[in-house]
This record gives C-alpha cells, structure tokens and sequence, in this order.
C-alpha cells in the first residue's frame, strides 16, 4: 500500500487543530506529521519537514494563512495548498486559489467536506467552494447564450440537462428525482462536467474570477 | 450708544472745553511763549488728558476684563460662562458669547445623544441575536449531547447527526454576527472584494440584478477612507436591498480627477420626500470625517443615487 500522506496542519487555535488531526489522522491514507500555530511557523517547518499537504487557516496573527500560501506555493516542490476558513466568502475563495492554494474549505463544514478536499487537493484538483458551482455553470450556459465558442466544453445531453438543473440551484438528490436516475450518478456527472469546463483547474478558475471582476487582475 | 460714538463724544466734549477756555479765559499766548504761558498751557494740557485718560479707560475698561474673562473661559472644561457685569457693550458682548457657547454645547450633547442612541440600538441588537440565535442553537445542541451522552452505548447516528447541524447552524450565526460587526474582507483582501461580497451577501437569490463597475487600479486608499467608502456603499446598499423594490442596483467605484467617487443607483420606488434618516446622517458623518462629498437624490426615471466622492492625492 502507499504510504500515507504527510500533512502539516496549520491554525492558531490548538482545539481546532486538535479537532482536524483527530480528522485525518482517522484517514488511512492521510497522516498529519507536523502541526504550526501561525502563517510564519508554517513556512518555517514546512522549510525542514517535507510534507506533501499544508492545511492553512485563512485569518491567523503574525502572517495570514494567505500570505503563507503566497510563499509556500513559490517554493519549488512546493507541497498541495488546502485553506480552512470560518469566511463563507467567494472573494476568499479566489483569493485563496490566486495565492496557490488547491481548495477551501469552510470550518463550519470541516466535518463533511474536510477528507474530500484533502484527497482532491492532493490529486491537484480544486475543491470547489459550495454555490461557486452553480456560479460557474451559469456563467457557462450565459457565454453560451451569447454565442462564445467554448472550445473544451464538449457535453454529453445528459450533461447538458445537468448543468441546467444545476444553475437552477437543485441538489444532487434533487437532480436524481426529476431526471430519475441515480444520485452517485449525478455525481459523477456533476464531476465530470467540471472537469470538461476546466473548473477544477486553478488557473482557469482564476481567470474566471477576474473576468466577471470577482478579483482584481 | 455705539462705542466709537462714545470716544468721538468725549474727545469732542474735551476740545470744546479746552477750546472755550482758549477763548474766553483772559490768558493769552505771545508770539514768543513766556516761562509763565508756557506753565498755563502745560496744565492746560494735562488737565485734558487726565480727563481724557478717565472717561476714555472708563468706557473700554469692561471689554478688556471681558477679554481676559474669555481667556479664562477657554482653558476651563466644561466651558465656564463669562459674568454679564453690566448694561454696556461689555454686557451685550458677555451675553452673545454665553449665548453662543450654549448652542455649541447644545448641539455636541444632541449629537452625542444621538451616536449614544445609535450605539445602544446596535449592542442591544446584536445581543438580541446572539441570544436568540447562537445562545438558542447552543442550548440545543448541549442537550441533544447529553442526551447522547446518557443512552446507550452506541449513540443513534441519527441524533448525531442531528448535533452536528446544530453546531453547525452556530457557526453559521456567529459567523453572521462578525461579519455584521467587522468586515474583514476589507481588511484582508481590500476595498474589491469587499464591496463584490457586499453585492453577493445582499442580494444573492434576490430580484434584484447587480451591476458592478468597479475600475481597475484604483489609486490606493488609507484605511479611514477606505471604511468610510465601504460603510456608506453598505449602507446605500442595505436601504436599496430593504426598501427599494428595485429591479437593477448599480454599483461604480472610479477616479475623476483627484476623487474616487462611489456610485450606488437603483430604479426602486425612491426616497420618500423629506427622509433624512440615522442612516443618511450616518453617511454624511462617515463622509466628513474623511472631507468627502455625499449627495443623495433621486434618480432620472426613478429610483435614487448616492454619490460619495472622497479625495485623493493627485
């Protein structure tokens, strides 16, 4: 079996990190090596132990989650970047990917999405912000409308439908009902969609953010 | 009778005197001034000036008491009134300045009233939610565990489940609550940001379409100003989001000349005539603290615009 991989977790309040490690440690494939109580600690330790994940608060004294992001990411070999925040927020969400980091998590949600995200992160995809999805597949049908060729958007009409459903704000289980088929199947769809729309991509979601002027470029 | 009347009395009265003594007393000057005329004219002389000296320190003495007496005013907190010592122009200038000193004293305790008003009704509103809200989801959430806690040995996951929505329904709150208070997107990633998640937190699943145009490279801000944009773009906002019905509201943040100018249009129902509510003093106040303008009017076709420029270093 791979060995697990190394996380170093990083927030200024020792019971949230206490509750995070109990998180991943759980995790077979996740292992939390070292942990930091601020933004600069972090690029400090992450300097002498190699990790393959740093798991970053947003607001922390000393250097922000962000600004340690930003130096983490300009690393060579640099490690996955995966933000924890309590800002139900898309501009930090942006910001979050524009300073290098793979997803962003809320807290309030930490419990659910948390080993998702770690695992996507660590497979270099984004983990996608709730409510940015829909945001971006209403972008999509919207350049669409107007006639913008998109060249990788190539979608299957079942996918198509999905991506409707999804604008409208419909949830998976939802989405399974009216078009009768499985819930993981609208999953996988919902994934694949992404995937094809190039959302799971930072750099493009990046673009996107400065192009409806969520970030500044 | 006016002051400078009063020393062109006297003076007038003095030479008179003198002028009659002159002509009708038998003292006489010869073309070459003997010792004894000489002596005549020097009390002559000091004569009028001693009396000149008395009437003329007579009028003004009380002024210049009163001057010092404004002196002493100035440096005493609270501000002292001057005594109002008689009936002159001493006495009426005593009575102006008292009067003057009332109004400002006044106006700063209606307005202190007013920000202590609006201070009370903030804390007395976030109290209000963070016990109604967080202190109720809390509770629950403290005895849906003991619940737990006293079952059996393994705990209904349905339960728990249920323990984990009301946690997370707290940190909702919470999060509502700050956000409320402080906007830290503002802090952390700038003016932008902020005001993009305004738009997003008010009117996301609203009717309401938002129009955002917020220049690029907006020369940079101190932290005052850029609350202030932000606290009155909030404040326009949240009155568009509450009352105006609006189908588009517009949001521009640009330069023109040495202003950054803020502009939040909607095509709402618009003000009612005459409002001038906490809110829009607010605004104004926020404005003047950093020598902005604000204009607030209606807008062409319907709807209102509030207009806040502030200043920029050229």
């Amino acid at each position: 079996m791979k060995s697990p991989a190394r996380i170093l977790l990083v927030d200024d309040h020792a019971l949230v990190r206490r509750g995070v490690r109990m998180i991943l440690d759980q995790q077979p494939d996740l292992t939390v090596v070292a942990e930091a109580g601020d933004g600069a600690e972090a690029v400090a330790v992450a300097r002498e132990t190699a990790v393959d994940l740093v798991v970053l608060d947003v607001a922390m004294p000393r250097m922000t989650g962000l600004e340690a992001a930003r130096q983490l990411s300009r690393r060579p070999e640099a490690p996955r970047i995966l933000m924890l925040s309590m800002h139900d927020n898309e501009q930090y969400f942006f910001e979050s990917l524009r300073a290098g980091a793979s997803g962003y998590v809320l807290k309030s949600a930490a419990d659910r999405d948390l080993v998702d995200a770690c695992r996507a992160a660590l497979r270099g995809e984004s983990f996608l912000y709730p409510d940015t999805e829909r945001a971006l597949v209403r972008d999509y049908l919207e350049r669409l409308r107007r006639g913008e060729s998109l060249p990788r958007a190539v979608l299957t009409d079942r996918e198509v439908e999905v991506v409707k459903l999804v604008a409208e704000g419909h949830p998976s289980r939802e989405i399974a009902r009216l078009l009768t088929i499985s819930v993981r199947t609208v999953e996988r769809h919902r994934e694949n969609i992404l995937g094809k729309l190039g959302m799971r991509d930072r750099t493009e979601l990046t673009r996107y953010a400065i192009r409806v002027g969520l970030i500044e470029p | 009778m006016a002051l400078s009347t009063r020393i062109i009395l006297i003076n007038a009265l003095l030479f008179a005197a003198g002028t009659a003594v002159l002509a009708f007393s038998p003292a006489t000057v010869s073309a070459r001034p003997l010792l004894s005329e000489v002596v005549v004219l020097g009390v002559g002389l000091a004569v009028i000036v001693s009396a000149n000296a008395f009437l003329v320190r007579g009028t003004l003495q009380p002024l210049e008491r009163l001057v010092g007496e404004l002196d002493r005013t100035r440096a005493s907190d609270p501000m002292a009134r001057v005594t109002v010592a008689s009936g002159g122009i001493a006495g009426r200038l005593a009575t102006a300045v008292n009067d003057l000193l009332g109004r400002i004293e006044g106006g700063q305790r209606g307005e202190q009233l007013a920000t202590l008003a609006g201070q009370e009704a903030e804390r007395s509103r976030i109290a209000q939610e963070l016990h109604d809200g967080v202190g109720q989801s809390l509770t629950a959430l403290l005895l849906d565990l003991g619940n737990l806690a006293d079952g059996e040995d393994a705990p209904d996951p349905q339960r728990l489940a249920r323990a984990r929505e009301t946690a997370r329904a707290s940190l909702d709150e919470v999060r509502a609550v700050a956000r409320q208070l402080r906007p830290h997107v503002l802090e952390d990633l700038g003016l932008r940001s902020a005001l993009v998640a305004l738009t997003t937190d008010l009117f996301a699943g609203d009717a309401t379409h938002v129009d955002r145009g917020i220049a690029p490279g907006l020369p940079d801000l101190d932290e005052t100003t850029e609350l202030v944009v932000f606290r009155v773009a909030q404040e326009a906002l949240t009155n568009v989001a509450r009352h105006a019905s609006a189908a588009t509201v517009t949001l521009t943040l640009g330069r023109r000349g040495s202003w950054v100018e803020l502009e939040v249009a909607d095509d709402g129902v618009g003000i009612p005539a005459g409002a001038d509510g906490t809110g829009l003093r607010g605004m104004r106040e926020r404005a003047s603290l950093v020598d902005g303008r604000l204009e607030v009017g209606r807008r062409d076709g319907g709807g209102t615009v509030v207009r806040l420029g502030v200043p920029v270093a050229p």
